[in-house]
């Protein structure tokens, strides 16, 4: 949809990606360009890339893909739109008070939320932390139900 | 000289006098003209009043005469271009051109003074018309038109005067304090009026003639601003070289209309620009750029006059070439700015922040400094346990504070560094005036080793007390074991 951020379908693109963003926060977006919920967070995405373009690259993957599977099973992705954290090729984990840090599950509320969460991330991860706390509130996260198969 | 030394009397006389005497003094200063006549051409403008021709001598000249009949023939002739090739001041087109100038300039210093002429005869059938319409020829052409009309609806000024005015002019002579004309002042003035007409023609007729030749005199110069206007510069400035020599500052404002009606609003006057306004160039910049395409325009042209007047460039050239680079500026200053981006947000982190210093933050850092009463708790002797608060080793450990040898459970607040500085300057500067000193005590102390000195040593002495006593060393303790080795 967007039109300023790349949308991945190639396993090879999204290694290169992960690979060549040094010092800087990587935030991939897992979802389908067509789902609403996607379409708000690719519109509050795009709007913000330029202005964290300094300490974050952004780009979208499109889960459709069949390249792509690999990393949704690896990455357990089965609510969209996911969106996963990394930095120099390191996967960032951020505890939102959800069950399932490694991962961003929903959209965000405001442009600046965003802006926030990807701040608290590269303050973290150049500091050398793995996992960082969520500096929104708690009603400005988006909640959801974890599906769990089989249980 | 006697005729002098009466005319400046007379002078001196008509500046207190009224307009009511006006007439009166007329009379008395005709025995005086004849003799004025004789007398010194050059203060003419002041004093005759009854006769138009003592006045405005011009068109009697030879001079006048010769040059107007030198320009109709040129004009009928047409454009000579024969004789570019010869050197410009031996050229008698040349000449003529320079003496038309001088002419020209001579013509509107003349029609000023037959301007004068008109308005004092015509004060006393409507003085308030005199500031209402500033421009001389316009004056001439009005005061021809009303005559001796007292009623002005019968009067159409259409034409004349721009449609705001003639509502004011109407106006003001429903309520005019003036009466009618005795008929041969009205026919002298009507005569002033004629006179000033013709010459305003013959100006005309002159500077058509310059510019005609302007393309060959000035190419450079009529390339950019335009024959008519080059002509009129030229003319104004005196010539060519004249042209040259003046700063740009100066170009800009030649032609310049100085006069500002009371009453009219000077916001919509626009100020600073000569016959500079009338190129086409000026007029067709908008409104906001004006200013600035003025002096543009100024400094160019100066250029250009300075290339002509050493025939740098008979061709013209550079003046068309100065012409597009000042099309391309004014263009260039019509462009919108760039669109403003957005700027990205710094790096978290990443610029230092700035660390204030001064009074006010070590006053604020003194509220959460170390105490001397923390510092001794939290220090210990060596091998004597400390007291605590819930005694036993448990709670808060008291350290130094009440240990045997100090002598103080309670330890003062100590002065804090910036108190202590405050003190220090409140002592230095109360020492002389306290009441109960005895009147033979100062603040020079006389020491037999140094003679006099300025400052107080107590003060100093007081600061070396201080400092002797130890913080951490008991003064009252003791050794504990002195063994004699």
């Amino acid at each position: 949809m967007s039109y300023v951020l790349t949308t991945l379908t190639k396993k090879k693109e999204i290694d290169s990606i992960i690979r060549d963003t040094i010092d800087k926060v990587l935030v991939l977006r897992f979802g389908r360009a067509s789902d609403p919920g996607c379409l708000h967070l690719d519109d509050l995405l795009s709007k913000s890339a330029r202005e964290v373009s300094k300490f974050a690259n952004i780009a979208l993957v499109d889960i459709d893909s069949e390249d792509v599977q690999v990393y949704i099973k690896y990455f357990d992705i089965s609510l969209i739109p996911s969106t996963i954290f990394f930095f120099n090729a390191h996967h960032m984990k951020m505890d939102s008070g959800t069950a399932d840090h490694t991962k961003w599950i929903g959209a965000f509320h405001t442009k600046q939320d965003f802006i926030d969460v990807v701040e608290a991330i590269f303050r973290g991860a150049m500091k050398g932390k793995m996992i960082v706390n969520c500096p929104l509130p708690q009603e400005r996260i988006p909640k959801y139900q974890l599906l769990y198969k089989d249980l | 000289m006697a005729t002098l030394a009466d005319s400046f009397l007379a002078d001196l006389d008509e500046l207190s006098d009224n307009d009511a005497d006006l007439i009166e003094e007329d009379d008395v200063d005709a025995g005086n003209m004849e003799e004025d006549v004789d007398g010194d051409m050059a203060d003419v403008e002041t004093l005759n009043y009854d006769d138009l021709d003592c006045v405005s001598k011009l068109q009697k000249t030879q001079r006048y005469s010769d040059i107007m009949q030198k320009v109709e023939d040129a004009l009928e002739k047409g454009s000579d271009i024969s004789n570019q090739g010869l050197v410009l001041e031996d050229d008698p087109e040349y000449q003529l051109i320079v003496d038309c100038n001088a002419l020209s300039v001579d013509i509107e210093n003349e029609i000023i003074i037959i301007h004068n002429f008109i308005r004092d005869k015509y004060r006393l059938k409507f003085p308030e018309l005199e500031s209402l319409v500033h421009h001389p020829i316009d004056y001439a052409r009005v005061v021809k038109k009303i005559g001796n009309e007292m009623d002005l609806t019968l009067v159409d000024l259409e034409g004349f005067l721009p449609s705001a005015i003639i509502m004011v002019v109407s106006v003001t002579a429903s309520t005019t304090s003036g009466k009618p004309l005795p008929e041969e002042v009205l026919q002298k003035t009507i005569d002033a009026c004629d006179r000033a007409l013709a010459l305003d023609a013959a100006k005309k007729k002159v500077l058509d003639f310059v510019e005609s030749r302007m393309g060959y005199i000035a190419p450079n110069l009529s390339a950019i601003v335009g024959s008519a206007v080059a002509a009129k510069l030229m003319g104004t400035a005196g010539g060519l070289s004249a042209l040259a020599k003046m700063p740009a500052c100066n170009v800009q404002l030649l032609g310049a209309k100085k006069k500002n009606l009371a009453g009219f609003s000077t916001a919509t006057s626009q100020f600073r620009v000569g016959y500079i306004e009338q190129t086409e160039v000026f007029q067709t910049t908008p409104p906001a750029l004006r200013m600035r395409a003025c002096r543009l325009l100024a400094a160019k042209s100066t250029l250009a006059a300075r290339v002509d007047s050493t025939r740098g460039d008979p061709s013209g050239n550079t003046g068309r070439a100065l012409r597009e680079e000042i099309c391309k500026k004014i263009e260039k200053w019509q462009e919108p700015p760039p669109a403003k981006q957005p700027k990205p947000l710094p790096v978290p982190d990443s610029e230092p922040k700035k660390k204030r210093g001064g009074r006010r933050l070590r006053k604020m850092k003194e509220r959460y400094a170390l105490t001397d009463m923390r510092k001794l708790a939290n220090r210990m002797q060596f091998g004597v346990p400390e007291e605590s608060s819930l005694g036993d080793g448990l709670g808060e450990g008291y350290g130094m504070l009440g240990q045997a040898g100090n002598g103080k459970l309670r330890v003062s607040v100590g002065q804090s560094k910036l108190a202590a500085k405050v003190a220090k300057k409140f002592k230095e500067k109360n020492y002389g005036s306290s009441g109960a000193t005895s009147g033979l005590t100062s603040s020079l102390a006389f020491t037999p080793v140094q003679g006099i000195e300025l400052t107080n040593p107590q003060a100093h002495a007081h600061q070396l007390g201080s400092g002797t006593q130890s913080t951490y060393f008991s003064e009252t303790g003791t050794f504990s074991k002195i063994k004699p080795t």
